[in-house]
């Protein structure tokens, strides 16, 4: 716990201004995306630059206070709650797009830019940063990074990682570290950047980011296939790969969230169909055109209802409705359990049929939705946290999703990261050699484990 | 002692309190977040306090009532809401529950409940403010906290226009109807906010006049007050608004239409059937008064259906380059977002430029600025260099309050931009 006379130092070292400390404010930054999780911090400090972040961390490590690094708190595992109470420091106030440089095809950003914001920037120059996770309209870059953040796009362009060219890093102790460059190309020693990206704020502070970038692609095309069963439309799924083709985005909702392409695909279709795959290629125009046709007659063959989109207009209509997934979900129960596994691609069916049967087994409801074309899956157990009975189900069934998940040769966690949700499968999903050497280095850069506690370490280890 | 908990008002928009999944799309919407980058600025934050406030986890403190009055209810939030979670509606029901449950402070109680309502009074202590306008009131740079009347507060350090000397009630008959000659097509009501009555009775007359020589009847009751906007949605005080409905309903039984020019006032008085309707009786005079309400644009594209040869441009304009500011309450609230282009196109002697990010607030939003005249103003920042950006000569829009904001915030940044209602700029 915070003492008043330590809040008055934190004020006297950043400005009062941006310190919160009503209890207001800390109901505010006590939660993140989803219900599971919530603590309240004893503070919330907004640094305006790198040196508040690097005053306010050197500050907290003499005083073993806890930090909670945060951006616009829009993950769903956790990561941004403050679990062990202490300070939590927002980076939202550090949002200056520094440059966007077209000949060298990358970026400079502070860690509060919003992923949107600078989607619309890079836009205006023709540019393009591929990952895309959901939460664009509220996500920050710091947060893209140290969650090494994917989204549909990542099928065809990777995830945020490989785009991360240089990081400038506020070190628990408070000393500012300057890692990689602004090269595409960069052999010089460790690659340290690579530790943080993806350290979902217990390693290091992101003050500042320089990204690779591409050209925007010159044309896209959706193509929107409807199936009367998931494991036929994940069968598609892996024709349009072996036919060489491989689209920027393949997605998949199922018919939980059918609602939302009510108007945009026939009544009829939508009443008796189980799953809508979204399927986007793009770069030139006539290489779009002809791979939507190709996709267009692979999906026709097992596919109830299949259209290629008019226009942009009628694309962003479809690509709205698979982004309100989640959201639309989450309205629909109390609480909602989410899982992030990633299986490889040629073991889809099998895992989605034995995701359902679990499913029937525990009796719960369960939405498959995801980027069904990189194998990473968001399935969904609809459950009510003041019904112990039902929770305790709904937890047991993801549980057994995550275990198929693994015996198919899979991950636990494809994009949103361990934080709380997931650090009970640490052991079982990890060899311990690594879980050692990772700890090892949380002991070298935090040695006195300040930074974002709780999170990614089953607790006892945490103690350590 | 347990205190008053009422939650009357919430529990009537609970559907969108409990909508909310906390996703965080509207942040990148927010104008209030965009500025200030804090969680209780953005509408996810806000529908958080409120539940926190109904599971008796928080109480209605003064820190409460500044982040629930910190929203200008621009319905961007709710337009980029995946789940459809009107937070507007709910930050307006959390404003009546607090102003319920504390009361309203000194001198809003006295502005709102006794002022607001009584227009001919109201208009007297707006002229006997603004003798002092620029005499006594200080620039302040923080929110202002003791404002003698409501609208000259507008002027503490603002650069508005003056108080007009003689108002509109007082400058044109209760009935006009259109020139010897031109047949009657339509007669309609004309409500004029506070703002046309005392700050622009001219643009009063020259939609009166256009409406004329269209064909046009216009009726202006004088037993028409204020829409009620500040009162209900500013304050939360839906007994004074209650008061403030019927007698607009009264003042305009027997028309068909009643126009405006105010898309604040026109979209408020649409809502009274959402937020103040407590009886049968009122649901239904209100549903029927909603019905008639047009924005003047709206009318004259979509019902009076004049042809592009009626609009011509004022000569005093010509070969003037334009663009067009879209009030909250005009795209988001009455959903007029084509027709307002439609009469500029159709004026062949200006240049009009579309602005970037033209349907973004301007930062007004009524007593909102009042309270928060910084936050007020950086929002308007950017609305200014958007419209430097255009290269116009002239901002147009169409809501009397925006015009204000813009009219503070091009001066202060020292521009030669005028700002005109889109009416004004017609012959």
């Amino acid at each position: 716990m915070i003492d008043a006379r330590q809040i008055e130092q934190l004020r006297k070292i950043i400005g009062k201004e941006n310190v919160l400390t009503s209890p207001e404010d800390m109901v505010s930054y006590s939660y993140d995306a989803m219900n599971l999780w919530a603590h309240k911090p004893d503070c919330v400090v907004l640094p305006v630059d790198a040196a508040g972040i690097s005053a306010v961390l050197k500050f907290a490590n003499e005083n073993n206070i806890p930090v909670t690094p945060r951006g616009g708190g829009t993950n769903v595992s956790g990561g941004s709650i403050p679990i062990k109470g202490g300070i939590v420091l927002v980076t939202t106030r550090i949002n200056r797009i520094i440059e966007i440089n077209k000949t060298n095809l990358n970026a400079t950003v502070e860690p509060g830019v919003i992923l949107q914001d600078f989607n619309n920037a890079l836009t205006k120059e023709g540019l393009f940063f591929p990952p895309d996770p959901q939460s664009a309209a509220g996500c920050t870059m710091g947060g893209v990074v140290a969650e090494n953040s994917g989204g549909p796009s990542c099928l065809k362009y990777g995830v945020t990682k490989q785009y991360v060219l240089g990081l400038e890093v506020v070190l628990a102790d408070g000393r500012i570290v300057k890692l990689g460059g602004l090269t595409p190309k960069n052999r010089t020693g460790y690659e340290l950047m690579m530790l943080f990206t993806g350290s979902e704020g217990t390693l290091g502070i992101i003050s500042k980011i320089t990204l690779r970038l591409l050209p925007a692609p010159k044309a896209e095309k959706t193509v929107v296939a409807v199936f009367t069963d998931v494991a036929v439309a994940g069968e598609a799924v892996s024709e349009i790969i072996a036919a060489g083709i491989l689209p920027a985005k393949i997605e998949f909702v199922d018919n939980w969230t059918f609602d939302k392409f009510r108007g945009l695909l026939p009544d009829k279709t939508l009443d008796t169909c189980q799953v809508i795959l979204l399927i986007q290629v793009d770069g030139l125009k006539e290489t779009v055109e002809a791979e939507a046709q190709q996709i267009f007659s692979l999906c026709k063959k097992t596919a109830a209802e299949v259209k290629v989109a008019g226009d942009k207009v009628e694309a962003v209509r479809y690509w709205a409705a698979r982004s309100a997934h989640f959201s639309d979900i989450s309205s629909r129960a109390h609480t909602i359990v989410n899982d992030d596994v990633s299986v490889p691609r040629d073991k889809i069916v099998e895992f989605i049929k034995r995701g359902q049967e679990a499913a029937r087994r525990f009796d719960v409801p369960l939405s498959f939705a995801g980027h069904i074309g990189d194998g990473n899956f968001h399935p969904v157990v609809l459950t009510d946290s003041r019904d112990k009975e039902h929770f305790a189900r709904a937890h047991q069934c993801v549980d057994e999703i995550i275990e198929i998940a693994l015996s198919l040769g899979g991950v636990i966690s494809g994009e949103h990261g361990i934080g709380l949700e997931k650090k009970r499968f640490m052991k079982k999903a990890m060899d311990p050699v690594a879980i050692e050497i990772m700890k090892k280095i949380k002991d070298v850069l935090d040695p006195r484990h300040i930074l974002n506690p709780g999170k990614i370490w089953e607790d006892e280890a945490d103690e350590t | 002692m347990k205190p008053d908990l009422s939650f009357e008002q919430i529990e009537r928009f609970k559907a969108d309190l409990e909508k909310c999944t906390k996703c965080g799309f509207c942040m990148s919407a927010c104008p209030v977040y965009r500025e200030e980058k804090i969680e209780s600025s953005v509408a996810r934050g806000k529908i958080m306090l409120v539940r926190a406030w109904l599971s008796g986890e928080l109480t209605p403190t003064d820190e409460m009532a500044k982040a629930l009055n910190k929203c200008t209810l621009c319905m961007a939030c709710a337009q980029s809401c995946p789940a459809g979670t009107q937070v507007p509606s709910v930050v307006t029901a959390a404003r009546a529950d607090k102003a319920g449950q504390k009361g309203l402070s000194f001198p809003y109680n006295l502005v709102y409940r006794w002022l607001l309502p009584r227009r001919r009074l109201f208009g007297y202590s707006v002229r006997f403010a603004s003798w002092f306008q620029g005499i006594f009131l200080p620039r302040t740079e923080g929110s202002i906290r003791h404002l003698s009347y409501f609208l000259s507060a507008l002027g503490q350090g603002r650069h508005i226009p003056e108080i007009a000397p003689k108002f509109l009630r007082q400058s044109v008959p209760e009935i006009n109807p259109p020139p010897d000659g031109v047949p009657v097509k339509f007669t309609v009501g004309y409500f004029t906010g506070c703002m046309t009555d005392f700050v622009f009775p001219e643009l009063g007359q020259k939609i009166i006049r256009f409406l004329n020589r269209n064909g046009i009847k216009v009726v202006m009751p004088r037993g028409q007050g204020c829409c009620g906007a500040p009162v209900f949605l500013g304050a939360g005080d839906f007994k004074t608004g209650r008061k403030m409905a019927d007698a607009n309903v009264r003042a305009f039984k027997n028309l068909d239409y009643i126009i405006t020019d105010c898309a604040t006032c026109a979209s408020a008085m649409k809502d009274y059937v959402k937020f103040l309707a407590d009886t049968d009786e009122r649901k239904q005079a209100y549903t029927e008064y909603a019905a008639r309400i047009k924005d003047v644009t709206e009318f004259l594209v979509d019902i009076a259906k004049l042809p592009d040869s009626a609009y011509r441009v004022a000569p005093e304009f010509k070969g003037k380059t334009v663009t067009w500011h879209e009030p909250c309450h005009l795209g988001r609230y009455l959903g007029v977002k084509e027709q307002p282009g439609k009469i500029l196109k159709a004026l062949s002697d200006i240049k009009f430029v579309e602005m970037a990010d033209a349907d973004q607030c301007c930062g007004m939003a009524g007593t909102f600025s009042i309270y928060f005249y910084d936050l007020s103003k950086q929002i308007a920042d950017r609305k200014v260099a958007n419209i430097q950006a255009t290269g116009a000569d002239i901002v147009t829009t169409d809501c009397p309050g925006c015009q204000i904001q813009l009219i503070d915030s091009l001066t202060r940044h020292g521009l030669p931009v005028q700002v005109r209602h889109i009416m004004e700029l017609l012959e």
